[in-house]
Protein backbone atom coordinates (compact mmCIF):
# COMPACT_ATOMS: atom_id res chain seq x y z
CA UNK A 1 0.00 0.00 0.00
CA UNK A 2 1.27 3.22 -0.97
CA UNK A 3 3.18 5.62 2.04
CA UNK A 4 1.06 8.59 0.43
CA UNK A 5 -2.25 7.08 0.62
CA UNK A 6 -4.68 9.24 2.62
CA UNK A 7 -7.14 6.78 4.37
CA UNK A 8 -4.71 5.35 7.01
CA UNK A 9 -7.73 3.47 8.60
CA UNK A 10 -7.62 0.87 5.28
CA UNK A 11 -3.95 0.27 6.02
CA UNK A 12 -3.99 -3.77 7.32
CA UNK A 13 -1.44 -4.26 10.25
CA UNK A 14 0.95 -7.77 9.81
CA UNK A 15 0.27 -10.55 12.36
CA UNK A 16 3.63 -10.57 13.72
CA UNK A 17 4.67 -10.53 17.47
CA UNK A 18 3.38 -7.07 18.28
CA UNK A 19 -0.17 -8.03 17.72
CA UNK A 20 -0.54 -6.45 21.49
CA UNK A 21 -1.11 -3.29 19.60
CA UNK A 22 -4.06 -4.06 18.01
CA UNK A 23 -5.92 -4.39 21.26
CA UNK A 24 -7.38 -1.24 21.64
CA UNK A 25 -8.60 -0.58 18.08
CA UNK A 26 -10.21 -4.35 18.47
CA UNK A 27 -11.97 -3.08 21.50
CA UNK A 28 -13.07 0.13 19.84
CA UNK A 29 -14.77 -2.16 17.43
CA UNK A 30 -16.34 -4.18 19.44
CA UNK A 31 -17.82 -1.14 21.89
CA UNK A 32 -18.90 0.36 18.64
CA UNK A 33 -20.92 -3.19 17.89
CA UNK A 34 -21.98 -3.60 20.74
CA UNK A 35 -23.67 -0.05 21.37
CA UNK A 36 -24.66 0.07 17.84
CA UNK A 37 -26.98 -3.68 19.02
CA UNK A 38 -28.29 -1.92 22.88
CA UNK A 39 -29.51 1.09 20.68
CA UNK A 40 -31.40 -1.03 17.84
CA UNK A 41 -32.82 -2.61 21.18
CA UNK A 42 -33.68 0.50 23.14
CA UNK A 43 -34.10 3.45 21.16
CA UNK A 44 -36.93 1.74 19.45
CA UNK A 45 -38.50 0.64 22.35
CA UNK A 46 -37.78 3.98 23.95
CA UNK A 47 -39.82 5.93 21.19
CA UNK A 48 -42.73 3.49 21.33
CA UNK A 49 -43.16 4.22 25.31
CA UNK A 50 -42.92 8.14 24.97
CA UNK A 51 -45.12 7.27 21.33
CA UNK A 52 -42.79 8.76 18.72
CA UNK A 53 -43.00 8.33 15.47
CA UNK A 54 -39.10 6.37 14.82
CA UNK A 55 -38.28 4.40 11.87
CA UNK A 56 -36.96 0.67 13.38
CA UNK A 57 -33.07 1.03 12.81
CA UNK A 58 -31.24 -1.93 12.75
CA UNK A 59 -27.99 -2.68 14.75
CA UNK A 60 -25.87 -3.03 11.57
CA UNK A 61 -27.05 0.62 10.65
CA UNK A 62 -26.26 1.84 14.56
CA UNK A 63 -22.84 0.19 14.38
CA UNK A 64 -21.78 2.02 10.79
CA UNK A 65 -23.31 5.57 11.92
CA UNK A 66 -21.39 5.67 15.10
CA UNK A 67 -17.66 4.77 13.28
CA UNK A 68 -18.87 7.21 10.45
CA UNK A 69 -19.30 9.81 13.68
CA UNK A 70 -16.25 8.85 14.89
CA UNK A 71 -13.85 8.90 11.77
CA UNK A 72 -15.54 12.19 10.28
CA UNK A 73 -15.69 14.36 13.68
CA UNK A 74 -12.90 13.54 16.25
CA UNK A 75 -11.68 11.10 13.91
CA UNK A 76 -9.27 7.42 15.10
CA UNK A 77 -6.73 8.29 17.17
CA UNK A 78 -3.39 7.01 16.62
CA UNK A 79 -3.50 4.24 19.05
CA UNK A 80 -6.66 2.38 17.89
CA UNK A 81 -5.76 2.02 14.05
CA UNK A 82 -3.91 -1.19 13.50
CA UNK A 83 -7.09 -2.89 15.84
CA UNK A 84 -9.54 -0.53 13.61
CA UNK A 85 -7.63 -2.09 10.09
CA UNK A 86 -8.39 -5.48 11.56
CA UNK A 87 -11.85 -5.25 10.24
CA UNK A 88 -11.08 -7.03 7.19
CA UNK A 89 -9.96 -10.40 9.27
CA UNK A 90 -13.18 -10.40 11.04
CA UNK A 91 -15.27 -10.17 8.19
CA UNK A 92 -13.40 -12.98 6.58
CA UNK A 93 -13.67 -15.07 10.10
CA UNK A 94 -17.33 -13.87 10.13
CA UNK A 95 -17.62 -15.81 6.74
CA UNK A 96 -15.91 -18.53 7.09
CA UNK A 97 -18.23 -19.38 10.41
CA UNK A 98 -21.20 -18.39 8.46
CA UNK A 99 -20.56 -21.68 6.02
CA UNK A 100 -22.13 -23.39 9.13
CA UNK A 101 -25.63 -21.96 8.10
CA UNK A 102 -25.40 -23.42 4.21
CA UNK A 103 -25.78 -26.83 3.16
CA UNK A 104 -23.43 -28.05 0.84
CA UNK A 105 -26.53 -28.72 -1.81
CA UNK A 106 -27.55 -24.74 -1.37
CA UNK A 107 -23.92 -23.53 -1.72
CA UNK A 108 -23.87 -25.40 -4.67
CA UNK A 109 -27.62 -24.91 -6.29
CA UNK A 110 -27.19 -21.23 -5.46
CA UNK A 111 -23.44 -20.75 -5.93
CA UNK A 112 -24.15 -22.04 -9.41
CA UNK A 113 -26.70 -19.41 -10.05
CA UNK A 114 -24.46 -16.75 -8.78
CA UNK A 115 -21.67 -17.95 -10.68
CA UNK A 116 -23.30 -17.58 -13.91
CA UNK A 117 -24.66 -14.21 -13.19
CA UNK A 118 -21.08 -13.11 -11.30
CA UNK A 119 -19.29 -14.11 -14.86
CA UNK A 120 -21.66 -12.11 -16.63
CA UNK A 121 -21.28 -9.03 -13.75
CA UNK A 122 -17.27 -9.33 -14.19
CA UNK A 123 -17.67 -9.07 -18.28
CA UNK A 124 -19.88 -6.43 -18.76
CA UNK A 125 -18.30 -4.33 -16.16
CA UNK A 126 -14.98 -4.66 -17.52
CA UNK A 127 -16.00 -3.65 -20.44
CA UNK A 128 -17.77 -0.80 -19.65
CA UNK A 129 -15.28 0.22 -16.88
CA UNK A 130 -12.43 0.12 -19.52
CA UNK A 131 -15.03 1.69 -22.26
CA UNK A 132 -15.33 4.74 -19.49
CA UNK A 133 -11.73 4.96 -18.61
CA UNK A 134 -10.81 6.12 -22.75
CA UNK A 135 -13.67 8.27 -22.75
CA UNK A 136 -12.70 10.36 -19.78
CA UNK A 137 -8.95 9.91 -20.42
CA UNK A 138 -7.95 7.71 -17.12
CA UNK A 139 -4.34 6.15 -17.18
CA UNK A 140 -4.80 2.76 -18.95
CA UNK A 141 -3.28 1.24 -15.27
CA UNK A 142 -5.90 3.71 -13.30
CA UNK A 143 -8.53 2.30 -15.90
CA UNK A 144 -7.22 -1.04 -15.15
CA UNK A 145 -7.42 -0.96 -11.43
CA UNK A 146 -11.03 0.81 -11.22
CA UNK A 147 -12.22 -2.20 -13.61
CA UNK A 148 -10.74 -4.39 -11.68
CA UNK A 149 -12.46 -3.13 -8.60
CA UNK A 150 -15.93 -2.94 -10.02
CA UNK A 151 -15.87 -5.93 -11.78
CA UNK A 152 -14.94 -8.40 -8.87
CA UNK A 153 -14.04 -7.39 -5.35
CA UNK A 154 -12.87 -3.56 -4.41
CA UNK A 155 -10.23 -2.97 -2.36
CA UNK A 156 -8.99 -6.58 -2.33
CA UNK A 157 -8.61 -6.96 -6.03
CA UNK A 158 -7.35 -3.46 -6.44
CA UNK A 159 -4.21 -4.48 -4.17
CA UNK A 160 -3.54 -7.87 -6.02
CA UNK A 161 -3.54 -6.23 -9.01
CA UNK A 162 -1.54 -3.28 -8.35
CA UNK A 163 1.56 -5.65 -7.76
CA UNK A 164 0.52 -7.68 -10.48
CA UNK A 165 0.48 -5.30 -13.07
CA UNK A 166 3.63 -2.42 -11.72
CA UNK A 167 0.65 -0.17 -11.35
CA UNK A 168 1.79 3.76 -9.39
CA UNK A 169 0.46 3.35 -5.82
CA UNK A 170 -1.24 6.78 -6.89
CA UNK A 171 -3.32 4.79 -8.88
CA UNK A 172 -4.06 2.39 -6.71
CA UNK A 173 -4.87 5.14 -3.72
CA UNK A 174 -7.08 6.81 -6.21
CA UNK A 175 -9.44 3.75 -7.20
CA UNK A 176 -9.64 2.95 -3.79
CA UNK A 177 -11.31 6.08 -2.42
CA UNK A 178 -13.25 6.03 -5.36
CA UNK A 179 -13.97 2.01 -4.75
CA UNK A 180 -14.52 3.17 -0.76
CA UNK A 181 -16.44 6.05 -1.35
CA UNK A 182 -18.88 4.22 -3.91
CA UNK A 183 -19.52 1.79 -1.26
CA UNK A 184 -20.26 3.78 1.40
CA UNK A 185 -23.27 5.22 -0.45
CA UNK A 186 -24.13 2.12 -1.87
CA UNK A 187 -24.92 1.20 1.84
CA UNK A 188 -27.64 3.69 2.48
CA UNK A 189 -29.19 3.56 -1.25
CA UNK A 190 -28.97 0.05 -1.73
CA UNK A 191 -31.87 -0.99 0.71
CA UNK A 192 -34.08 2.21 0.33
CA UNK A 193 -34.54 0.78 -3.73
CA UNK A 194 -34.77 -2.90 -2.75
CA UNK A 195 -37.81 -1.59 -0.68
CA UNK A 196 -38.81 0.64 -3.59
CA UNK A 197 -38.62 -2.22 -5.44
CA UNK A 198 -39.95 -4.76 -3.18
CA UNK A 199 -37.24 -7.24 -4.30
CA UNK A 200 -37.50 -10.04 -1.95
CA UNK A 201 -34.91 -11.19 0.43
CA UNK A 202 -33.44 -13.77 -2.15
CA UNK A 203 -33.21 -11.05 -4.86
CA UNK A 204 -31.65 -8.35 -2.71
CA UNK A 205 -29.03 -10.64 -1.27
CA UNK A 206 -27.91 -11.63 -4.49
CA UNK A 207 -27.80 -8.12 -6.22
CA UNK A 208 -25.96 -6.64 -3.40
CA UNK A 209 -23.24 -9.32 -3.55
CA UNK A 210 -22.92 -8.88 -7.19
CA UNK A 211 -23.08 -4.90 -7.29
CA UNK A 212 -21.69 -3.47 -3.92
CA UNK A 213 -17.84 -4.16 -4.75
CA UNK A 214 -16.49 -4.12 -1.22
CA UNK A 215 -16.82 -7.39 0.77
CA UNK A 216 -17.40 -5.79 4.08
CA UNK A 217 -19.83 -2.66 2.37
CA UNK A 218 -21.70 -5.74 0.59
CA UNK A 219 -22.19 -7.73 3.88
CA UNK A 220 -23.52 -4.73 4.93
CA UNK A 221 -25.77 -3.72 2.38
CA UNK A 222 -27.13 -7.04 2.47
CA UNK A 223 -27.42 -7.41 6.67
CA UNK A 224 -29.04 -4.10 6.56
CA UNK A 225 -32.42 -5.58 4.63
CA UNK A 226 -32.41 -8.72 6.53
CA UNK A 227 -30.29 -11.67 8.11
CA UNK A 228 -31.49 -13.36 4.84
CA UNK A 229 -30.46 -10.90 2.21
CA UNK A 230 -27.04 -10.85 4.03
CA UNK A 231 -26.50 -14.49 3.82
CA UNK A 232 -27.44 -14.47 -0.06
CA UNK A 233 -25.24 -11.35 -0.66
CA UNK A 234 -22.76 -12.98 1.56
CA UNK A 235 -22.59 -15.66 -0.86
CA UNK A 236 -22.63 -14.00 -4.18
CA UNK A 237 -19.76 -11.94 -2.87
CA UNK A 238 -17.51 -14.89 -1.96
CA UNK A 239 -18.25 -16.33 -5.49
CA UNK A 240 -17.21 -13.08 -6.96
CA UNK A 241 -14.15 -13.17 -4.68
CA UNK A 242 -13.25 -16.63 -6.04
CA UNK A 243 -12.94 -15.27 -9.35
CA UNK A 244 -9.96 -12.56 -8.43
CA UNK A 245 -7.00 -14.47 -9.53
CA UNK A 246 -8.39 -15.50 -12.55
CA UNK A 247 -9.14 -12.01 -13.41
CA UNK A 248 -5.55 -10.58 -11.85
CA UNK A 249 -3.81 -13.41 -14.17
CA UNK A 250 -5.79 -12.00 -17.05
CA UNK A 251 -4.92 -8.48 -16.49
CA UNK A 252 -1.16 -9.29 -15.71
CA UNK A 253 -0.57 -11.21 -18.77
CA UNK A 254 -2.06 -8.62 -20.95
CA UNK A 255 0.59 -6.50 -19.10
CA UNK A 256 3.33 -8.13 -19.14
CA UNK A 257 2.43 -8.58 -23.34
CA UNK A 258 2.93 -4.94 -23.85
CA UNK A 259 6.07 -4.96 -21.61
CA UNK A 260 4.88 -3.47 -18.77
CA UNK A 261 4.86 -5.34 -16.09
CA UNK A 262 7.00 -8.80 -14.99
CA UNK A 263 5.66 -11.99 -16.96
CA UNK A 264 4.40 -14.37 -15.05
CA UNK A 265 6.44 -17.96 -14.61
CA UNK A 266 4.14 -20.40 -12.96
CA UNK A 267 0.30 -19.09 -13.54
CA UNK A 268 -1.41 -21.94 -10.98
CA UNK A 269 0.85 -20.20 -8.27
CA UNK A 270 0.11 -17.57 -9.43
CA UNK A 271 -3.63 -18.75 -9.17
CA UNK A 272 -2.75 -19.88 -5.77
CA UNK A 273 -1.17 -16.98 -4.39
CA UNK A 274 -4.32 -14.15 -5.56
CA UNK A 275 -7.16 -16.97 -4.56
CA UNK A 276 -8.78 -16.09 -1.58
CA UNK A 277 -8.67 -18.64 1.38
CA UNK A 278 -11.08 -17.49 3.20
CA UNK A 279 -13.90 -18.81 0.25
CA UNK A 280 -12.25 -22.52 0.99
CA UNK A 281 -12.72 -21.96 4.56
CA UNK A 282 -16.53 -21.17 3.77
CA UNK A 283 -17.28 -24.13 1.58
CA UNK A 284 -15.48 -27.22 4.13
CA UNK A 285 -17.35 -25.58 7.04
CA UNK A 286 -20.39 -25.90 4.91
CA UNK A 287 -19.46 -29.40 3.58
CA UNK A 288 -18.66 -30.64 7.94
CA UNK A 289 -22.13 -28.73 8.52
CA UNK A 290 -23.87 -30.97 5.71
CA UNK A 291 -22.39 -34.31 7.02
CA UNK A 292 -23.59 -33.99 10.66
CA UNK A 293 -19.72 -32.92 12.49
CA UNK A 294 -21.90 -30.25 14.10
CA UNK A 295 -24.93 -31.11 15.93
CA UNK A 296 -28.21 -28.14 15.84
CA UNK A 297 -27.00 -26.19 19.21
CA UNK A 298 -23.16 -26.12 17.57
CA UNK A 299 -24.77 -24.75 14.30
CA UNK A 300 -26.55 -21.75 16.48
CA UNK A 301 -23.09 -21.06 18.36
CA UNK A 302 -21.64 -21.13 15.61
CA UNK A 303 -23.78 -18.48 13.37
CA UNK A 304 -23.66 -16.39 16.41
CA UNK A 305 -20.11 -15.87 17.02
CA UNK A 306 -20.21 -15.37 13.02
CA UNK A 307 -22.53 -12.50 13.74
CA UNK A 308 -20.27 -11.26 16.34
CA UNK A 309 -17.08 -10.99 13.88
CA UNK A 310 -19.65 -9.29 11.57
CA UNK A 311 -20.54 -6.47 14.18
CA UNK A 312 -16.95 -5.81 14.48
CA UNK A 313 -16.92 -5.52 10.56
CA UNK A 314 -19.67 -3.35 10.52
CA UNK A 315 -17.96 -0.61 13.11
CA UNK A 316 -14.97 -0.58 10.95
CA UNK A 317 -16.77 -0.14 7.78
CA UNK A 318 -18.17 3.24 10.13
CA UNK A 319 -14.40 4.14 11.09
CA UNK A 320 -12.55 4.05 8.34
CA UNK A 321 -14.97 5.70 6.20
CA UNK A 322 -13.54 9.56 5.94
CA UNK A 323 -15.73 11.53 3.59
CA UNK A 324 -13.03 14.55 3.86
CA UNK A 325 -9.52 12.75 3.17
CA UNK A 326 -11.75 10.86 0.18
CA UNK A 327 -12.46 14.35 -1.30
CA UNK A 328 -9.01 14.95 -1.54
CA UNK A 329 -8.32 11.79 -3.87
CA UNK A 330 -10.03 14.25 -6.44
CA UNK A 331 -13.21 13.91 -9.02
CA UNK A 332 -12.04 11.85 -12.16
CA UNK A 333 -11.63 9.11 -10.62
CA UNK A 334 -14.94 8.59 -8.64
CA UNK A 335 -16.64 10.30 -11.52
CA UNK A 336 -15.85 7.36 -13.78
CA UNK A 337 -16.40 4.93 -10.62
CA UNK A 338 -19.88 6.55 -10.01
CA UNK A 339 -20.74 6.28 -13.07
CA UNK A 340 -19.51 2.70 -13.92
CA UNK A 341 -21.12 1.59 -10.55
CA UNK A 342 -24.50 3.24 -11.57
CA UNK A 343 -24.73 1.22 -14.89
CA UNK A 344 -23.38 -2.11 -13.05
CA UNK A 345 -25.62 -1.75 -10.58
CA UNK A 346 -28.60 -1.09 -13.05
CA UNK A 347 -26.98 -4.10 -14.69
CA UNK A 348 -27.13 -6.63 -12.55
CA UNK A 349 -30.45 -5.80 -10.89
CA UNK A 350 -31.83 -6.52 -14.55
CA UNK A 351 -29.73 -9.92 -13.86
CA UNK A 352 -31.35 -10.45 -10.54
CA UNK A 353 -34.78 -9.60 -11.79
CA UNK A 354 -34.36 -11.89 -15.03
CA UNK A 355 -32.57 -14.72 -12.57
CA UNK A 356 -35.97 -14.22 -10.50
CA UNK A 357 -38.77 -14.99 -12.60
CA UNK A 358 -36.50 -17.62 -14.32
CA UNK A 359 -36.25 -19.50 -10.91
CA UNK A 360 -39.44 -18.21 -8.94
CA UNK A 361 -37.47 -16.67 -5.88
CA UNK B 1 5.93 -1.42 0.59
CA UNK B 2 9.34 -2.12 1.27
CA UNK B 3 8.99 -1.98 5.12
CA UNK B 4 6.22 -4.44 4.88
CA UNK B 5 8.32 -6.97 2.75
CA UNK B 6 11.09 -6.59 5.43
CA UNK B 7 8.80 -7.40 7.84
CA UNK B 8 7.68 -10.47 5.76
CA UNK B 9 10.86 -11.71 5.83
CA UNK B 10 11.73 -11.30 9.56
CA UNK B 11 9.16 -13.24 10.82
CA UNK B 12 7.53 -16.60 9.94
CA UNK B 13 4.33 -15.58 11.35
CA UNK B 14 3.77 -12.42 8.90
CA UNK B 15 4.36 -14.97 5.76
CA UNK B 16 0.89 -15.86 6.89
CA UNK B 17 -1.55 -13.85 5.21
CA UNK B 18 -4.35 -12.46 6.91
CA UNK B 19 -6.69 -14.04 4.85
CA UNK B 20 -5.54 -17.45 6.16
CA UNK B 21 -4.95 -16.11 9.52
CA UNK B 22 -8.58 -15.86 9.49
CA UNK B 23 -9.47 -19.01 8.05
CA UNK B 24 -7.12 -20.97 11.27
CA UNK B 25 -9.27 -18.34 13.84
CA UNK B 26 -12.14 -19.72 12.36
CA UNK B 27 -11.80 -23.21 12.17
CA UNK B 28 -10.37 -23.01 15.83
CA UNK B 29 -13.18 -21.40 16.67
CA UNK B 30 -14.90 -24.48 15.19
CA UNK B 31 -13.53 -26.77 16.89
CA UNK B 32 -13.99 -25.27 20.62
CA UNK B 33 -17.44 -25.53 19.31
CA UNK B 34 -17.44 -28.86 18.44
CA UNK B 35 -15.46 -30.26 21.58
CA UNK B 36 -17.72 -28.53 23.83
CA UNK B 37 -15.38 -25.78 25.37
CA UNK B 38 -17.58 -23.09 23.40
CA UNK B 39 -21.21 -24.12 24.68
CA UNK B 40 -23.60 -21.21 23.85
CA UNK B 41 -22.88 -17.69 22.02
CA UNK B 42 -25.42 -15.82 22.99
CA UNK B 43 -26.91 -13.50 20.55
Amino acid sequence: MSETFALPQVKQAQPNLQFLRVIPGVLLLAAIGYAGKLLEQNVGRYAKAHHWVFPNIEYVLWAILLGLLISNTVGVPAIFRAGVATYEFWLKVGIVLLGARFLLGDVLKLGGVSLALVALEITGAIAFMTFLGRVFHLKPKLTTLLAVGSAVCGVSAIIATQGAIDADEEDSSFAIAAILALGALALFTFPLIGHALHLSDHAYGLWAGLAVDNTAEASAAGALYSDAAGKLAVLAKTTRNAMIGFVVLAYAIYWAGKGQAETVKNKAAFLWQKFPKFVLGFLLISVLATYGFFNKEQIGALANLSRWAFLLTFAGVGLRTNFREMRKQGLRPFAVGAIGEVVIAVFTLGLVIGAQKIWGW
Amino acid sequence: MATTENALKKSPASRISWDTWAVLAAFLAAVLVRIGVIHRVPW
